[in-house]
């Protein structure tokens, strides 16, 4: 089965195509990249491979969380092929391709993105055979309040993520037991997505197109704007 | 040759078959308005939200009611610009899928050429040379156009486009967002000679328009009103003020005709719903000797028919878009 995947989360933008048993290529765009390059991508690595979009059998796409207008070129993208060529689709978290790709550990990973604003989102994982398991919620926050509710979570840890990097010095401040994964691993990669969906979608575990939206995690400027005024008013 | 049209410049999510670039398949359009009211105005970011979940369905019910398949499309036309960023990539992520994967060549379309194009989708094939005026919630400008596809900005809005104008005086008069059409109906049961709002840029010489002064006089006429305890008529400051735009709008068109020494005038966007507009114009086009072309309602907002439209004409030229066109929220329609 060949399974397309497509990743804009990050300013990292990523499109590869695999099968069960290999991937068959993968174009990774690294630092601000214009996630209008998605589909050029696409275009230039079917003919790379050799793959024809009528090949494919599923698509799959990072859902976030991440940066919003990126997120939803690369989903409106993976919906819309998903529509056309009448394939299934599978929306993976960027939370959860991060830590999937530091798997071989034995420490907690905890997977962190830059959400702009000084917020980063994250997530915190377990590594298994095969794969991670995820032992928190995805959630948004400052890096000091990440870091206050790591102070609170015992043992070893790996940080992995831009959200990481870029603040590296307030994690560092949990002492020697936070390790940092390599900056090679720094954003979500479509790689990881297409690893994580192909067993999905051979269980037939594919999502409903129309239900597949990014993960914001948090609202628009004027709604947060709108609660707070609610909020003044009503006290 | 059937065209799909998407339009998601600013908060309506809207998709289109057109057959031979001027007959209209399917036009549909799933408005945003209900998430915007409370905001006053349209919000970026709220507007780019909707379209991804709204754009999916109705790609699928505008090819039903069409009844074509994705693979029967022979080009797709879609909106890049003038509007808003975040809102134009996301109907431009979808045609580019389209067209990837269906074969059919994709087209970027001004969506100022497409509120143009709207008159040829209801009054048959263009013949040249016109004047248009653009008039919506975001522009307000007039156009030269000698040949197809080419454009001469003759005038626009310096500050705020005319259908700003209306949602904001709307505001003020408690109509609620987006107040244009309230408005209009507001100013039916009042006397456009009651209160005397200026022209703003009617003598300025030019062809270069001005709202925001407008704006300004009728806050400060309610607030006179209300300081001297006078009991205000909002019917007629509805009328009065509509009439102190459609005045200029009315003028200047007519005006811009005469320069260019054109007789026929094209009206496009949202705000040539308004029906004091369309009245005005026909009265004073009729005099001056013009003949006026207004598209029917459902083609003056924003739709994707008309941007189908222009799509076919220029795929028509054997014109293409690749895939890595860009959105630009700044297009204009001529350098
Ligand atoms: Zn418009």
């Amino acid at each position: 089965m060949i399974v397309v995947g497509i990743e804009t989360s990050t300013p990292h933008t990523s499109v590869a195509i695999g099968s069960e048993r290999e991937l068959l290529g993968a174009v990774s765009v690294a630092g601000k990249a214009r996630q209008e390059a998605v589909t050029p991508a696409l275009e230039r690595l079917c003919g790379w491979t050799g793959i024809e979009l009528g090949q494919v059998g599923g698509i799959a796409v990072g859902i976030g969380p991440g940066l919003f207008t990126g997120l939803r070129v690369g989903i409106e993208t993976a919906k819309t092929l998903a529509q056309v060529l009448s394939v299934p689709i599978v929306g993976i978290t960027s939370l959860d391709a991060l830590a999937f790709t530091v798997r071989h550990t034995h420490k907690l990973i905890v997977a962190v993105i830059d959400g702009r604003r000084r917020e980063v989102f994250s997530a915190i994982y377990r590594a298994l055979p095969g794969g991670v398991v995820r032992g928190s919620e995805y959630t948004v926050a400052s890096p000091d309040h990440l870091c206050a509710e790591l102070e609170t979570v015992p043992g070893e840890m790996l940080a992995v993520g831009d959200g990481a990097i870029l603040y590296r010095n307030q994690l560092e401040g949990l002492g020697s037991r936070v390790e940092f994964a390599s900056t090679i691993r720094a954003h979500p990669e479509a790689a990881a997505l297409v690893e994580l969906a192909v067993p999905r979608f051979l269980r037939e575990e594919h999502d409903r197109l129309h239900d597949v939206v990014p993960m914001y995690l948090r609202k628009s400027d004027a709604e947060i704007a709108w609660d707070n005024r609610d909020r003044g008013t009503g006290a | 040759m059937i065209t799909l049209g998407i339009e998601t410049s600013c908060d309506e999510t809207a998709v289109a078959v057109v057959e031979d670039g001027f007959h209209v398949r399917a036009n549909l359009i799933a408005r945003q308005e209900h998430l915007h009211e409370r905001f006053g105005g349209v919000v970026p970011e709220v507007a780019a939200r909707a379209h991804v979940e709204a754009l999916n369905p109705l790609l699928d019910q505008a090819l039903h009611e069409a009844g074509v398949g994705f693979r029967s499309l022979d080009g797709v036309a879609v909106t890049v610009g003038p509007g808003l960023v975040g809102a134009l990539l996301v109907g431009m992520a979808a045609a580019k899928a389209i067209s990837l994967s269906t074969g059919a060549p994709l087209i970027g379309v001004n969506h100022l050429e497409g509120h143009v194009w709207a008159n040829f989708l209801a009054h048959g094939e263009p013949d040249p040379p016109y004047v248009a005026l653009v008039v919506s919630g975001g522009h307000t400008m007039l156009v030269h156009i000698p040949e197809v596809h080419r454009h001469e900005v003759l005038g626009q809005t310096l500050d705020d486009a005319a259908g700003e104008a209306f949602d904001k005086v709307a505001r003020l008069l408690g109509l609620g967002f987006p107040g244009g059409p309230a408005l209009d109906a507001l100013a039916t049961q009042g006397d456009p000679g009651a209160v005397r709002f200026p022209r703003a840029m009617a003598d300025s010489g030019d062809l270069d328009f001005s709202m925001s002064g407008l704006k300004t006089a009728v806050l400060r006429y309610l607030r006179a009103e209300q300081a001297a305890e006078h009991v205000v008529s909002l019917p007629d400051v509805a009328a009065s003020f509509q009439e102190a735009i459609v005045d200029v709008q009315v003028a200047k068109t007519v005006a811009a005709a005469k320069e260019r020494d054109v007789d026929t005038v094209l009206l496009g966007g949202g705000v040539v719903a308004n029906t004091r507009l369309r009245e005005r114009m026909a009265e004073e086009g009729a005099r001056a000797g013009l003949r006026i072309l207004f598209p029917p309602l459902e083609l003056c907002t924003d739709n994707a028919a008309m941007i189908a439209a222009v799509g076919a004409a220029r795929l028509g030229r054997g014109e293409r878009s690749s895939l890595d066109i860009g959105a630009d929220p700044n297009l204009r329609l001529a350098p």
